[in-house]
């Protein structure tokens, strides 16, 4: 039941928006149906818990990542079902357990230490007899991977640091303190070694004594088969101490891939959404066009009510009388009139000069996203020439038609003059009192004559005039910014600069129209 | 939320029917309809836990049918509900029968000299009017709708809300008692229980996204199209005498369209009428001529069989 809890909260982690409710069901379901075979638990997992079709493919991966790992401890959870919690025991307590030994070992004289040299044959440290026993060591690297919290992993280059506390908490001090003090004792002995046959081919040459040659040498086999030995458990402790620190990495890396990516992911996005829209990276584009959709699909339903409400008129008093009649005239029935909801019109007109591309791209996303609640939009960009790319945008994949657009036109520089006129002779005919004009731009515009009387026609033909500034309010008015000259045609002027502005702006867009 | 099990009526009276979702694969191919393992785990688990199903997918993929086919399958009446924008709770839940309450007042009228006759005073008068029995918002008077007729069947029954993406969002929010608790409230009556907690299906075509309220109450179940296999195995038992040659070029060119970019892709059901009609015209092999006659069996949009056509030969011959 662990690992149900553990994924669901892997999953809430990718952003699915799973419910206590939810889970219970899960764990439900999984109570009745069991964990034994993955295809049923994939499918029932999946029904209780994953409800939007967008999130399918997350769960399909973050599935087959968890429950590899589920599968494996799962299994040596069964192979040693008694030995296991001991195991686990005996690894947390290794570091207190063997710091003793540590100390032992360093109080102990020489001529003590080759005595415990004997017993560590078997290898001293919990860790290195577990390890030399060949025991499965994954259920205690899950164990200490959980008390090291490792599930809060967010960056990568957090891994090296929890995999060596997960070390540690295995009790790796123990372990290499232990290689390290065979090292030591084994050097010593070579030192003494060498001493020895210095000693002993001086004293063969001096005094040729027999006896005690007989005696050094008995002494010096023994030691030699000792440091063998030795040698062979250094070896051994060194090798399986790597490829342990292996099996701990791979661990690592999977938790990461399950509980990270998409927690990086959601740190970038957070970022992404009070990021400057003019400096973004062109890296950047791809999430922030999912996420400009997604705030965008907020909005929509947010708003999709509003309109059906709007749809009922005034009373019908001759229909509802006749629908009565038979009820003796008493009215239970009402019939109402259906207000012709006249589609209210929007022309957005988008800057896309090189200064202020880049929110015009995310502007036009916005509103394009938006269309299952925007009533119709006409979209014109332009740097010197108004150009309607309305059509455009029906032909083609939005994105693909953005990419066009920027490519076109964008990075002109902007003569507002031209482009006002250009509107003048395409548009402003069909402005009416439904229309709300858009207008996205910073208003610069190199030192040229702004035609700020084509603006005030359209204001005036218009029934609302919003203008989207994608600089700060202080510096509009400096430079050859010329805001001023069209501000008191607009119904209102705002800074916009990031895809809260976006998000706020067409919220309040969506409740007046 | 504790469901008491007396109220499980139809799942008790078929346990054996539900004991695990491989009965119910089998048991429901028996029946013609050929499901995958999840399909059946989702029906497995909306009997034993008591939950609506949601059911989405590309039209024509059997949503509706697996609502007929439970409802066949476990002997309980099938109460459908086809949902529509402007549909309320008057055409869903419940409806007063006005005709009746009309003439029940009539009648209240001429019996009213007897019921106050000899009461002194307005006090008395209105305390005898208290006294008489009020059936005006009663059940007598009460229009069962779909809704209230599920949650008032003895024998517990199967409910499909057929495309619920279709009704306005205000009814989703008014089905959300029902399908969490299976009661509904009637303001003059108060909170009616079900008898025997219904099985409920919803369908969406996803024409919109439905509420997240909605979708937490709900197992959520998918049905994509099916995999060569599984449609090689419907064709059979829903056409027979078709050549087995035949049926596995036919499912293989479904699969090629289906990879098309195509403005509707042909489902399951479009399949079967194709497959029934080659079957009618003796087609014994797909050949570009006969194909390119049945296409619009396929192929509900002129662009797609303009897609299509110039391509019919190519996708044969892949076949063989």
């Amino acid at each position: 039941m662990r690992f149900v809890v553990d994924f669901i909260g892997a999953l809430r982690e990718a952003g699915l928006p799973v419910s206590p409710a939810e889970s219970l069901d899960a764990l439900k379901a999984i109570k009745l149906l069991g964990l034994e075979h993955r295809e049923t638990c994939k499918s029932v997992l999946a029904l209780t818990l994953v409800k939007r079709q967008v999130d399918q493919t997350v769960y399909d991966e973050l599935f087959d990542l968890y429950f590899a790992t589920i599968r494996k401890a799962e299994k040596t959870k069964e192979a040693d079902n008694d030995e296991s919690p001991e195991n686990a025991l005996k690894a947390q307590s290794g570091q207190t357990d063997t710091s003793d030994n540590k100390d032992n070992t360093q109080s102990q004289g020489p001529s003590e230490a080759d005595k415990s040299d004997a017993q560590q044959v078997n290898s001293s440290s919990t860790l290195g007899q577990a390890l030399s026993q060949n025991k499965d060591m994954s259920l205690a690297i899950t164990e200490a991977a959980a008390a090291e919290n490792l599930s809060s992993i967010v960056l990568f280059t957090q891994k090296n640091y929890f995999a060596y506390k997960i070390m540690q908490r295995l009790g790796d001090a123990a372990l290499s303190a232990e290689i390290r003090t065979i090292g030591n004792s084994l050097e010593r002995k070579s030192s003494l070694e060498r001493k020895n046959s210095l000693e002993r081919e001086g004293s063969l040459e001096r005094e040729g004594s027999l006896e005690r040659e007989g005696s050094l040498e008995r002494e010096n086999n023994l030691e030699r088969k000792n440091s063998l030995e030795q040698k062979r458990t250094q070896r051994k402790l060194i090798k399986s101490r790597a490829s342990l620190l292996n099996q701990v990495k791979d661990y690592v890396e999977q938790q990461y891939l399950i509980y990270a990516q998409h927690k990086g992911l959601k740190y970038r996005e957070e970022y992404l959404q009070q990021a400057k829209l003019s400096q973004l990276d062109r890296l950047d584009f791809k999430l922030m066009q999912s996420l400009v959709q997604r705030a965008a699909r907020k909005l929509a339903s947010q708003h999709s009510r509003r309109r059906l409400t709007r749809k009922r008129g005034q009373l019908d008093v001759r229909k509802t009388i006749a629908a009565n009649a038979a009820f003796d005239g008493a009215l239970f029935h009402t019939r109402w009139k259906a207000t012709r909801v006249e589609r209210p019109k929007i022309i957005a007109i988008c800057d896309v000069s090189g200064s202020v591309s880049a929110v015009a791209r995310f502007l036009l996303l916005f509103l394009y996203s938006l269309q299952d609640v925007m009533p119709k939009v006409r979209s014109f960009v332009f740097a010197s020439d108004m150009v309607e790319v309305t059509a455009l945008f029906k032909q083609e994949d939005i994105e693909l038609a953005l990419e066009e657009i920027m490519q076109r036109w964008g990075g002109l520089s902007t003569n507002y003059a031209t482009a006002l006129e250009g509107l003048q002779s395409q548009a402003l005919a069909s402005i009416d009192n439904k229309t709300t004009v858009i207008m996205l731009g910073d208003a610069r515009n190199n030192q040229g004559d702004g035609r700020a009387d084509i603006w005030e026609k359209v204001f005036r033909n218009s029934k609302r005039v919003l203008w989207l500034n994608p600089e700060h309010r202080n510096s509009w008015d400096t430079g050859d910014s010329i805001m001023s000259e069209y501000a008191p045609w607009c119904g209102s002027v705002e800074p916009c600069r990031n895809l809260k502005d976006i998000e706020r702006f067409f919220s309040r867009l969506l409740k007046h129209s | 939320m504790f469901i008491p099990e007396c109220q499980i009526v139809v799942i008790i009276k078929h346990q054996e029917k539900i004991a695990s979702p491989e009965i119910i694969q089998s048991r429901y191919e028996d029946l013609g309809y050929i499901c995958s393992h999840s399909v059946a785990t989702a029906i497995y688990l909306a009997c034993h836990l008591q939950k609506p199903i949601l059911i989405e997918g590309p039209p024509g993929v059997g949503k509706t049918e697996l609502a007929k086919v439970t409802a066949t399958y476990l002997n309980a009446p099938l109460i459908r509900m086809q949902c529509y924008e402007g549909l309320d709770e008057s055409k869903a839940l419940y409806e007063w029968k006005y005709g009746k309450q009309l003439l029940y007042t009539q009648v209240l009228k001429e019996q009213l000299g007897d019921v106050l006759r000899g009461a002194r005073g307005l006090d008395e008068s209105i305390a005898r009017l208290h006294d008489f029995g009020d059936i005006f918002y009663s059940q007598d008077f009460l229009e069962p709708r779909p809704l209230l007729q599920a949650l008032q069947s003895q024998e517990g029954a199967v409910l499909l809300i057929d495309e619920i993406d279709k009704a306005d969002q205000e009814f989703e929010a008014f089905l959300l008692e029902l399908l969490s608790d299976y009661q509904v409230s009637i303001p003059e009556l108060g909170t009616i229980k079900a008898v025997s907690t219904p099985i409920v299906m919803l369908t969406s075509n996803n024409t919109r996204e439905l509420g997240d309220a909605l979708k937490r109450r709900c197992l959520h179940l998918y049905i994509p199209f099916p995999d060569a296999a599984l449609e090689n195995r419907i064709l059979a038992t829903q056409v027979e005498g078709l050549d087995t040659q035949l049926r596995e070029q036919i499912v293989a060119l479904i699969g090629k369209l289906r990879d098309m970019p195509l403005k509707k892709s042909p489902a399951v059901s479009e399949t079967i009428d194709w497959a029934r009609a080659l079957l009618l015209l003796n087609v014994e092999e797909l050949d570009p001529h006969w194909v390119k006659e049945t296409l619009n069996l396929l192929l509900k949009f002129q662009d797609d069989i303009e897609l299509v056509e110039p391509e019919i030969k190519a996708l044969l011959k892949d076949l063989r």
